[in-house]
This record gives C-alpha cells, structure tokens and sequence, in this order.
C-alpha cells in the first residue's frame, strides 16, 4: 500500500510533471482566476463598485470567474469562412502551450532531486522559452484575415520588439552579478533580495513584463476602441479564453521567473529532504511570490489609461531600454566589488 | 476622388499635421464603426498610411430619425419630447432654445422665477452630459476608473433633476411661458450638498485623469485645431472654445438668467484634446457656481407659478390647487393645440456639447410651417474630416472624445 | 450689438448688390439674387462674419420656390457675435440648382449635403457633395419638401384585447 502510494508521489512529483502539469496548467490556472478576481475586485473597490458579486456573495464573487470559463468552454466557436482554419485554430493553443513552458524549466527548490533539468543554463532556457510565445499571437493575427486582426498583430509585433531586449537584459543583469547561468545558484546567492541590490533592474523588468503581457498602460494590441480586440477579434469560445488566458500565463510564468532572480526564490525557507519540505514548500513559496507580484502588477488598471504605441516604444527604447542596460552595468559593477 | 484632395485642402486651410508621403494605392481602409466599440452610432472610414491617417470620412446618419419633418405633423408642444431625444442627458439645454423660439413668435417673456428654474435645471442636465462625455472619453483612452467615476456620480445630477422636475431624463421642462415645476422644499439643501459633493470630487478627477502622466501624454497636441481654423470649420462648444474662441451661446445672447448669474467661460489657447477636457472641466465648475447662484435666488424670492400670465390667468381654480399643494403647473390643454401668430425666429442655446440653433417658422396653424436644427455635434462632425488626417490611428479615439462627439444629436 | 446696428454693417458691406431685406426675430436675413449670391456671402466674411450656424431652406411650395439662407455670425469678432444674419436666395422648385458657398465657409459643407440630401438641391461645384445622413432610397424621395408627407402609421394590435 505504501508503495503505491510513493509510487503515485513519485510520478506527481517528477520534476517534469509536477512543475509543467502541477504548477505549470493547474497551479497557473488557480493563481490567474485568483488574480483575475482580485483584479476585478481591486479595480471595482477604485472605481467605487461591488465588481464580481452574484455567484457566491460569501466568497466575494470569487468562482465568477470559474463561471466565465466554463462559458467560454461550452460557446460555439466560430471559425470565419475566410480564416486560415489550421493556423486559426492551432495559434492560440499552441500559445498557450508555450506560455507556461519557462515554468517547466526553472528550479523550484534547491534539492538537486527535484530539478527538471540540469540547472548549469537554466535563466537562459527560460528566457529564450518565454520569447517564443509572442510569435503565434502575431500568427493569431494573420491567420483571422481581419483588418483588425492584422493591426493588432502587427502592434503585438512592434511591442514585442521593445519589451524582450529590455525583459532578458534586466533578468540576466543578476546572472552577471552572481557570474552563473544557474537559476539555483542565483537563488542561493541572494542573501539580500536582489530587488535591493539593484532596484533599476527590477524596475526595468517590471514594466517589461507589463508590456509582455499588455497590461495597463501598454494595453496596445488589443486596445479595444481601436483595434476591437487587436489579434482576438474573430475568436469566441474556448479559443478566445485560451488567447485571454494566455497572457495571464504568460504573465506568471515571468513572475515565477522575476521572484527567482529577484525576491529570493524560495527564501526564507531553506529546502530539506523528501517530497514534502524539499520540492513541496519551496514551490508554494515561489508561487505564493509570483501571485503577489502578479497582485501588483494588476494595480495599474485602475489608475492608468493606456499610451499610444509609438509612445510607448518611445519609452521603451528611450527610457526603460537604458535603464536595463543601466541595471545591467550595475549587476557588473557588484559582481566585480563581489556585493553577491 | 485621390487622398491628395484632403492633403490639399488641409494646407490650404493652414492646417500644420504630419506630412504624409503621397502614396496613391496601398493604403489600408478601415472602417471604425459603426458596430465597432470606439465608433458609437457612427462610422468612421479612415485610410491609412502605415499607422498615420491620410483621409478619414464621417459618416453619420445611423441614428436619424427626420425629426425637422417630424416636427411639421405636430402639435407645436409635442414637439418637446420629440427633440428631446437628440440628447437625453442634456434634454433641458436643447429643447430650452425651441421654447425661446416659440416665446418670441408668442411675443411673451416668461416670469423670471421661471428663467432661474430653467437655468438650474440647464446647469444640472450640463454637468450630467459633461461628466458623460468624460466617461466615454475616458473609456476611450483606456481609462475605465474615469468612466467609472464620471458615469456613478452623474447620479447625483440625475438625481437632483429628478427631485426638480420628476423625471430623471427627457424632463419636458421648460413650456412656453415658463417652466413646469417649482422647486421642492427640501431642494436647496439637497442641492447645495451636491455641489460640495462634486467641488470634492473635481479635485480627485483632475488628480486621477487630467493630471495623470499617461492621459497627458497621450493627450497633448493631438487634435490640435488652431484658432483660425477653428473659426473657419465653425466648430462650437467646448472645441471652439478650448480652441480660443470666446464663443458662447450664453453670453454672446444671453436667454433665461444668464445675464443675471455670475460665470465665467473658460477659454484656453491650446486647441488639442487635453484643451477641450480641461475646457469641460472648468464649466462643470461654473455651473457649480450658477448652480448655487440660482438656488440661492429660488430661495430668497417667494413661490408664484412659474408661466406666463397670459396662460396662468386662463387655467381653472384647480390648476391653481394643485400648484399650491404640489409646486406643479399643469399643463393647459389650449397649450397642447395653441396657434402661434404666423411669423418666423430664431433661437440658440448652450448646450453641454456647444452651441443648438432652432429656426421656427409658423404660418399660423397648430403645427410648425418649417422647424430647422443644428446641434452643436452636427457641426463638430467636420473636424473629423479636416482634423484627424495626419494623426496616428490610434489618435482617433482621442480626437472622437475631446470633441465629444454624440451621434443621436448630430444626427438629429 | 443688436440686429439694427447689424442691418447698417451688413447693408454697407453689400452696398451695389440688390438685396431684399426681411426681420425674423432673433436675426435678419437678406435675399439676393442666385448671380450675387457668392459675391455677397464673400463681402459678409469679409466684414467679419467667419462662420455659417445654420443653412436653412424653406420649402413654398405654394410660391414654387426654395428660400435657401445661410445663417452666419462671426466667432473672431466678438462684437457681431450677438447677431445672425442670414445671407440667401431663392431657387425655383423644379430642378433647384445654386453656386456652393463652401469655398466662401468651409463650416457650410456639411449642411450642404444635408441640404442636398433632403432637398434635392444640386450645389454647383461642391468638392464632395454625397449623401450625409440618409440613404440612397430614402433621399431619392426628397424627405423635407412638402409634397413628401408622413403617413401615420397606424397601430396593429397582433393580439384581440382582453377583458
């Protein structure tokens, strides 16, 4: 009996599994229709109303989201006649799909038992994971043959320009100051957070991964009084959740990342033996991080509009685009005082 | 027709925008509305250069309903409620000037407690279409905090219209002769706590849109239309006069209190976008101001029906009655089928989205010979033709909620 | 500034052109000929009335004429801003055609159209003269002259009364 119950344990938490199956769909799954509702719920307490009420009043609304979902899941989802069918169709899964896989890369304790793979490059994998994505909003885009549709992807094309330089420079500025490709040696190294240490690259990171993942006030693609819903116009049903939720995502697997490389990972917690305390508690911190910065980056919808896009890239290359590489000079100046 | 036609008399209007380069194919045409969410009852078809617009074309007319050839099979008074549906919210301001054009033929002159009641309600149904052209434009940049705000507490305006004339919108206020309903004793008060409501809340307004980093950035110089220019497409309103013009209906021919009540019209210089938000802004305060002016005056001086002898002497004891016990004056049925003397006037207005223009003519019957009406977004609608090309598509919705742009009205 | 000191300012500026000058109350308009029409409208904005309010036409179907009077006032010189005159001229009811003042007030375009549409007048040389509000079908039946009559429709009760 013992055994099959390890034996259950040990395929739940084989790193592959637990952190792409568990974490990855379940996990994001929870902390976006968490986040989604305290969105609502924060935006609504600003703008001076009850937000999500009806379904469940004693949980504050807390499943409307559960509801909508289920909504997106049974709609009809039509496919234009003039619509590239395959690509339509596959681009939002596929998106999807990519969204979560830097989560399956990145180490979630320091207990080399439960790494997913071998840790020496791992910021780099889950940087250059985290930069395919984008690609098929953009086939999303082209495939629906809409005006719309075309602009949106082309806005999501220009964005996507400006943010990645500016996302991988500030994540890899804490390599450069800890002098290592690996996730978990970062981690280990940060005795003091390294948002502390240097603010700039955080900062520069933060607004980066807004503009990933359009949150406001770089909600551009799909700014809706232009564009209708940017790459998404012609999508219903379940594949317009998916492209919604994708962003959502994508959103916290770059919070996963940026609490790793810059809130001390698993931190206070030092990882032990076995399932329970050496793989188990160390992710729930990680995610627990990852849902409050997500908690914050939600904020600026109801205190920002949105810029216009060569606005936008204006201050992407002009003025975040310097303080990554600013952050970055900072990162080698520590490393070079030996700060880390 | 080329896209160098616009280009041309753009430049010869002396209109500075960015120089587009002249490209006759290629260019992609899209059409904003009219079931697209940042078009409303319009449509918009724009061609575009890379992300620049080269020709935009207005198209209005999906919300008409013929109202001057409707007006000609009524009764002058049913009239009322038929032009009231231009603009809901602000239903006191436009149907105010039709009034006038009728007193004029009449050649009666309401009482002047009638004139302040129908200032107040002016002022009242003013702030409400103010704050919901702050709302869709808020909504239109993205800001939903400002739609938000600005649509809840359009409440307390609805609300005190409500308490004066019994009806949230589409009030049927003012009649010929006068105004329909007298203040309720508890009004001032109520008034006066909404007023210090409001002066509260302007100040969180400015803070979180007019001041805010993003909405300046995306609102300055854009849609920049210069004084000349201006002039020139005739705009009203807040566009005109964020534009520098010191136009407005009010004081340039000043109808019911409006020469008595103390305001100011704000007039700024610049001409873009943020100019005109900040223009509506500052009359909210005014109207603040007159808002308080006129409920002060209702106060001081004792009740009296507020309609013209001529049809007060006429109305039976029970009319009278029911003012007493009420504050309300019936309607006299020799006013639902009056005949007016034959003879033409005209009329204007302030209303919250500029300047309304009724043309009357009676050739002694029970209906109207000929009603004409220009509202005041009927004549905005050409800054979308001569304003937005060489801006950035993404200016548009910007450009379409300075100017506030409301299609029931322009359409008429 | 009131409608008489407006009458001598306007008189003095279309002085040589045969104008026949009628009061409405709230404004005053003068009629000139469809030849002097555009010369006369050039003379006024000179004068400083920079801005068409309104383009009203009246349809006499009785007299067999269209009275079509642009409505300006003047938004830079604050003075005349207290006035509206009316500059017009009338055009026989069959086949109506009239010079564009749109090169005269950019502000009349529009209304041109709409004029166009409801009226059926033909505007000479307009730039762009399409259809504003309407659509094809129903400007075809010319909405605003008189012979156009609105029926009432008449209320169809789908289900017999009850009670």
């Amino acid at each position: 009996m013992a055994g099959i119950i390890d034996l259950i344990l040990s395929i739940i938490f084989y790193p592959p599994i637990y952190q792409l199956v568990l974490v990855g769909l379940t996990g994001s799954l929870v902390v976006v229709i968490f986040i989604i509702w305290f969105e609502r719920k924060a935006t609504a307490r600003v703008q001076r109303r009850l937000g999500p009420y009806h379904i469940a009043p004693r949980l504050a609304g807390l499943p409307q989201l559960v509801a909508d979902l289920i909504r997106y899941a049974f709609q009809e989802v039509i496919i234009p006649r003039t619509a590239d069918r395959e690509l339509f169709v596959l681009a939002p899964i596929v998106a999807t799909v990519l969204s979560i896989l830097p989560i399956a890369v990145v180490p979630l304790t320091s207990n080399p038992a439960y790494w997913p793979i071998p840790m020496d490059y791992s910021i780099l994998v889950a940087l250059a994971l985290t930069t395919v994505s984008p690609i098929f909003l953009i086939v999303a885009g082209w495939a629906s043959n809409n005006k719309f549709s075309i602009i949106g992807g082309v806005r999501e094309a220009f964005v996507i320009t400006a943010y990645e330089m500016i996302a991988i420079m500030s994540i890899l500025s804490a390599s450069a100051a800890v002098l290592t490709f690996n996730l978990v040696e970062i981690v280990e190294a940060q005795r003091i957070w390294y948002i502390l240490l240097n603010p700039i690259a955080f900062l520069a990171a933060f607004l980066s991964v807004l503009m990933a993942t359009s949150g406001f006030p770089f909600e551009i693609p799909e700014s809706e009084n232009e564009v209708v819903a940017g790459p998404f116009t012609e999508y219903s049903g379940l594949l317009y959740g998916l492209n919604m939720g994708a962003a959502y995502m994508k959103r916290f697997a770059f919070s996963i990342l940026m609490v790793l490389v810059f809130l001390g990972g698993w931190s206070p917690y030092t990882p032990g033996e076995g399932i329970l305390s050496g793989y188990l508690i160390p992710s729930l911190i990680v995610v627990a991080k990852a849902a409050i910065l997500m908690m914050i980056f939600s904020l600026t919808r109801s205190i920002y509009g949105r810029f216009r896009l060569d606005q936008a890239l204006e201050g992407a290359w002009r003025l975040v685009f310097p303080m990554a590489v600013l952050g970055f000079g900072l990162a080698l100046l520590e490393a070079y005082l030996g700060v880390m | 027709m080329s896209v160098w036609v616009y280009g041309e008399q753009k430049s010869e209007l002396g209109l500075e925008g960015t120089i587009t380069r002249k490209i006759e194919e290629d260019l992609y045409e899209v059409f904003i509305g009219p079931q697209h969410p940042g078009s409303g009852h319009m449509r918009i078809i724009i061609r575009i250069d890379g992300d620049i617009i080269v020709e935009a074309d207005p198209d209005m007319g999906y919300v008409h309903r013929t109202m001057e050839k409707l007006a000609e099979g009524r009764e002058w008074i049913k009239n009322v409620p038929l032009f009231e549906r231009m603009a809901i919210q602000d239903a006191c301001n436009v149907t105010v000037s039709y009034i006038i054009a009728l007193e004029r033929i009449l050649d009666i002159e309401p009482p002047p407690r009638a004139k302040y009641l129908r200032t107040l309600l002016c002022e009242i149904n003013r702030i409400a279409a103010h704050l919901y052209g702050f709302g869709i434009f808020g909504v239109f940049i993205g800001h939903s905090t400002m739609y938000m705000w600005s649509f809840a507490d359009r409440e307390v305006m609805v609300e005190l219209a409500e308490r004066l004339t019994g009806a949230r919108l589409t009030h049927s206020y003012p009649i010929p002769g006068g105004a329909r309903k007298d203040i309720p004793q508890d009004f001032p008060q109520a008034a006066r706590k909404a007023v210090r409501y409001f002066r509260r809340r302007l100040e969180e307004y400015r803070k979180i849109f007019l001041d805010n980093p993003v909405t300046r950035k995306r609102l300055e110089g854009v849609g920049i239309i210069p004084k000349k220019i201006a002039a020139e497409l005739g705009v009203v309103g807040p566009v005109a006069r964020a534009s520098g013009i010191k136009y407005d209906a009010r004081l340039a021919e000043p109808y019911d209190a409006y020469d008595e009540v103390e305001f100011e019209v704000p007039v700024f210089e610049e001409g873009d976008a943020l100019a005109r938000a900040w223009v509506k802004f500052e009359e909210i305060k005014q109207s603040l101001r007159i808002i308080e002016q006129a409920v002060d005056w209702l106060e001081r001086h004792p009740r009296e029906a507020p309609i013209h002898d001529r049809f007060w002497a006429k109305s039976p004891p029970l009319w009278k009655k029911v003012f007493e016990a009420e504050g309300r004056v019936k309607l006299l049925p020799l006013m639902a089928n009056m005949k007016l003397p034959p003879g033409r006037a005209m009329a204007r207005s302030e209303t919250a989205r500029g300047e309304i223009i009724y043309y009357v003519e009676s050739d002694g019957k029970s209906t109207p010979y000929r009603v004409r009406i220009v509202s005041p977004s009927a004549r905005n609608a050409i800054v979308f033709k001569y304003i937005a090309p060489g801006y950035k598509v993404m200016d548009l919705p910007t450009i379409y909620g300075s100017i506030d742009y409301f299609p029931p009205e322009a359409d008429r | 500034m009131d409608l008489a000191q407006a009458r001598k300012i306007v008189e003095e500026a279309l002085s040589g052109i045969e104008a026949r000058v009628e009061e409405g109350r709230g404004f005053i308009e003068f009629i000139v000929s469809k030849e002097n029409l555009v010369e006369a409208a050039s003379r006024l904005k000179k004068a400083g009335f920079d801005h068409v309010k309104s383009l009203t036409v009246v349809d006499y179907k009785a007299e067999g004429k269209f009275k079509i009077v642009y409505y300006v006032s003047s938004y830079l010189n604050e003075d005349l801003a207290g006035v509206i005159v009316g500059i017009g001229t009338e055009v026989p009811r069959d086949n109506p055609k009239m010079p564009t003042l749109v090169y005269v007030w950019r502000s009349a375009e529009f209304q041109e159209r709409e004029v166009f549409e409801f009226f059926g007048i033909d505007f000479e040389d307009h730039p762009d003269l399409r259809l504003l509000l309407l659509t094809p079908q129903v400007a075809e039946k010319r909405p605003l002259r008189k012979d156009f009559i609105v029926k009432e429709e008449p209320i169809i009760r789908t289900t017999p009364p009850t009670g």
